[in-house]
């Protein structure tokens, strides 16, 4: 075919006379550079390991603590997901950005119409869909956890939104590196830049809540503080209001370092400038003193924020949230009331739950045994190893008839406790290893409960051991027989051990027997 | 015939150097050719109608858009094809990929059109069989093609080609030329060359420049008529030829001015050229 025979059709390809720009070339540009971006391998890799991971996790069926989310900490998990997707895109954006200048093509293309800033515009707008793709994981993720029937509380839809505008900031960050330091070299030493500088207004600041936020990523030093979402106290609005004003700043900053000089470009530039600086101010602001007075409320007296209901003979009181767990603390409480014997078979027991939110997410501090009769603590975590470690509690009170004498249990009567704890579960051998610090099922350990724990000698160990090995039903009647003697303060080991047909433990004595 | 692009007295400067000295020139439909030693400023008076660097001053228009103005420089470009010396290429695209990405470039936006469009490129350069292939796995003539498939995509009024035959072999240039001539059907090619083979083959104008001025405005025919009677044959080098030399005859070609009774021979658009460029030689000892 001739160069000078052309169709009608083709000629729809030649652009119109309009003299205004193309805002749809610039979309058409960014679809490209994104399929390109998928061509780099470290996107590739990361967003496959991202997606698959999570996808993975989602279909897997959780049990244990996972089984139980805390929606109210589900959200902030979506958050570290993208960090490697993020860290590719940032170098790899980086080096499309750069392509033109490395592979000599800007004589060429510096004469097409789209003028440099626009397609600068085109490469932050080529992170969007990976955005978008982080924002569909977010929520497949965060939704499948609210799907869950152990799930309590409430997420945060701007907690949500951390992982997608970390991502857009990487690629908004990468085009400005680009812009600004026309080498390839500026992503390593951008890195390096960015830590040192991190480093210095952490040492300059003294470690200051405040610089802690400039991050995009804010994590807490404990993972396993689970407050009431309205005592949760993070900036997150304020945050997503920085991230989202950091993005634009970053991706307005790149069109103008290209030769953006549009009025709208500056005045964006400025109004992101804006939204940052409120953003940043308004997330250092910490704990509130109404939100501090309502921490240290729930944690003194949680009864006053708490609905009580009764299951069977005892009561439950919980934060709202946590409602619809009562009927998972009674079977436990029922489930070891009913290996008990004499009055304790029939003792109402007030199962109350209670947090130490007086440090935020960032205590993890131990709850201290509740002192009146008949009382036991409920943690805000549930599932897996928190089952048994209630039922422990359970256990000893029933036992000793009040959670503060747990810790100074360390007669025969430990043996009781934790046969009435361990004896009817499921698993029972299982269950003793897990609520062991050291998760093991001989020689002496610490076990965990919801407040103190107990103490378990050697002796000790083994004569529970081989009562979980023996029918339950025989122990079961030899412990209600002997309630008052196997309860009894002061009662040996050893005596506990012949009264319910065990051999008594050799080699080191209780504190019943020194 | 009715001018297509116009420039009038164009200037620039690069440092202490006259890159472009008081240019003007009128092109018209076709293939214009532009000869010029190294340094002659070629390349830069392209650059200028390409709107890569603006002149310094004076103006000029390329199918009717003054390129002055914001929106106008933006018409001039929708109208441009322009295919740089040495152009540079995105080796991990494909050769369509690169077309494509260019046609987006040029404002192509509706898709299908576009891939319509950019397949259609490809076959006039001949490149459809490979336009799967990455461009690092394409031979330098082929590579050329694609940057030329680039520049003829959208249709564009105005093809600037700087050199674009450098380092091609025979046959690749043969293929070349006729690619120029076929483009040169229905718009204004301007092509800025060493070979004047090129221009005798494909140019109906030709400017001649040096040391930033056009020395030289017609017909290669023209050009070659400026020889006439200034080249002739003799069997030692004569004494007072610009330039001679043996040819495969045993003969001596002799261009400059020849002593009276000389055998004089029919000149090329070469012996044009040459002459061309002594005269301005001479003008400037003078001066």
């Amino acid at each position: 075919m001739s160069l000078a025979t052309k169709t009608v059709a083709e000629s729809a390809a030649v652009p119109a006379d309009d003299p205004r720009r193309s805002w749809g070339a610039v979309l058409a540009l960014a679809r490209f550079e994104a399929r390109d971006l998928l061509r780099y391998i470290p996107v590739l890799v990361t967003l496959v390991l991202y997606v698959g991971y999570t996808a993975g996790t989602l279909f897997h069926q959780k049990d244990g603590v996972e089984a139980f989310p805390a929606l109210q900490n589900a959200d902030r998990a979506t958050q570290t997901g993208p960090l490697l997707l993020g860290i590719a895109l940032f170098v790899c954006v980086n080096r499309c950005t750069l392509r033109s200048r490395r592979r000599g093509t800007d004589r060429q293309f510096d004469v097409l119409v789209m003028e440099p800033w626009r397609r600068t515009v085109a490469h932050v707008l080529s992170v969007v869909p990976f955005a978008a793709v982080t924002a569909l994981v977010v929520l497949g993720e965060f939704a499948r956890q609210a799907l869950r029937p152990g799930a309590v509380g409430h997420g945060s839809l701007l907690e949500l939104t951390v992982g997608p505008l970390y991502v857009l900031l990487c690629g908004a960050f990468g085009v400005l590196l680009a812009r600004l330091v026309p080498s390839t070299f500026a992503v390593p030493v951008g890195v390096v830049g960015l830590f040192v500088l991190s480093v210095f207004v952490s040492a300059g600041t003294s470690g200051a809540e405040w610089t802690r936020w400039l991050s995009p990523i804010v994590g807490e030093t404990s993972t396993n503080t689970v407050l009431p979402s309205d005592l949760i106290g993070r900036p997150a609005a304020w945050h997503a209001l920085y991230l989202t004003g950091l993005f634009l700043l970053l991706a307005l900053g790149a069109v103008l370092a290209s030769g953006g000089r549009t009025l709208w470009l500056k005045a964006g530039a400025a109004g992101a400038l804006a939204l940052t600086l409120a953003g940043a101010v308004g997330q250092s602001g910490g704990v509130s003193p109404e939100l501090a007075a309502a921490r240290e409320r729930v944690s003194v007296s949680p009864q006053r924020d708490q609905t009580c209901v009764r299951r069977g003979g005892s009561t439950y009181c919980a934060f709202p949230e946590w409602t619809g767990v009562t009927g998972d603390w009674a079977g436990v409480v029922d489930r070891v009331q009913s290996l008990a014997g004499g009055t304790a078979a029939r003792q109402p027991l007030l199962v109350r739950q209670r947090i130490e939110a007086r440090y935020g997410l960032d205590g993890d501090a131990a709850i201290e045994p509740l002192t009146t009769a008949h009382q036991v603590t409920v943690g805000t975590r549930w599932g897996g190893n928190r089952v048994p470690e209630f039922a422990v509690a359970v256990g000893y009170v029933l036992v000793t008839g009040d959670e503060s004498k747990g810790s100074e249990l360390c007669d025969g009567r430990v043996v009781t406790a934790m046969w009435l704890a361990l004896g009817g579960a499921a698993h029972p051998m299982a269950d003793l290893a897990n609520v062991r610090l050291d998760d093991s099922v001989t020689g002496s350990a610490s076990v965990l409960a919801p407040t103190s724990g107990l103490s378990m000698t050697a002796g000790q160990t083994d004569v529970v051991r081989e009562l979980l090995h023996r029918p339950r039903a025989e122990v079961t009647a030899s412990v209600k027989q002997h309630w008052a003697e196997l309860t009894a303060s002061g009662v040996s080991t050893a005596r506990v051990a012949r009264v319910l047909g065990t051999e008594a433990p050799k080699g080191a004595k209780d504190c019943a027997e020194e | 015939m009715t001018a297509t692009v116009s420039a009038s007295g164009l200037h620039l400067r690069y440092g202490g150097t006259r890159a472009l000295d008081d240019v003007s020139l009128r092109l018209t439909p076709g293939v214009t050719g532009l000869l010029g030693p190294n340094g002659a400023g070629k390349t830069t008076l392209l650059r200028v109608l390409a709107t890569a660097v603006p002149a310094d001053r004076g103006s000029f228009t390329v199918l009717g858009h003054d390129p002055g103005s914001s929106r106008g420089r933006q018409e001039v470009r929708r109208s441009l094809g322009y295919l740089p010396q040495s152009p540079g290429f995105h080796p991990d695209f494909s050769a369509f990929e690169f077309v494509d990405y260019v046609a987006i470039l040029k404002e192509l936006t509706d898709r299908t059109a576009r891939h319509r469009e950019v397949r259609r490129v490809l076959e006039e350069v001949d490149l459809g069989d490979v336009r799967g292939q990455r461009i690092k796995r394409l031979s330098g003539g082929m590579r050329q093609r694609v940057a030329l498939a680039a520049a003829l995509v959208g249709d564009p009024g105005f093809l600037v080609l700087d050199e674009p035959t450098v380092g091609l072999d025979p046959e690749q240039r043969m293929r070349f030329r006729e690619l120029i001539a076929q483009a040169g059907e229905g718009r204004t090619v301007f092509l800025s060359t060493h070979q004047t083979e090129d221009v005798a083959m494909l140019c109906h104008r030709v400017l001649v420049m040096a040391r930033g001025r056009i020395l030289f405005e017609g017909t290669p025919a023209e050009l070659t008529a400026r020889a006439a009677g200034r080249v002739w044959t003799s069997t030692e080098r004569a004494p007072g030829a610009k330039a001679g030399w043996r040819t495969g005859t045993g003969s001596f070609r002799n261009v400059g001015d020849p002593p009276a009774g000389a055998d004089l021979l029919e000149p090329t658009l070469e012996d044009g050229y040459l002459l061309t460029l002594d005269d301005v030689d001479a003008e400037v000892a003078t001066a």
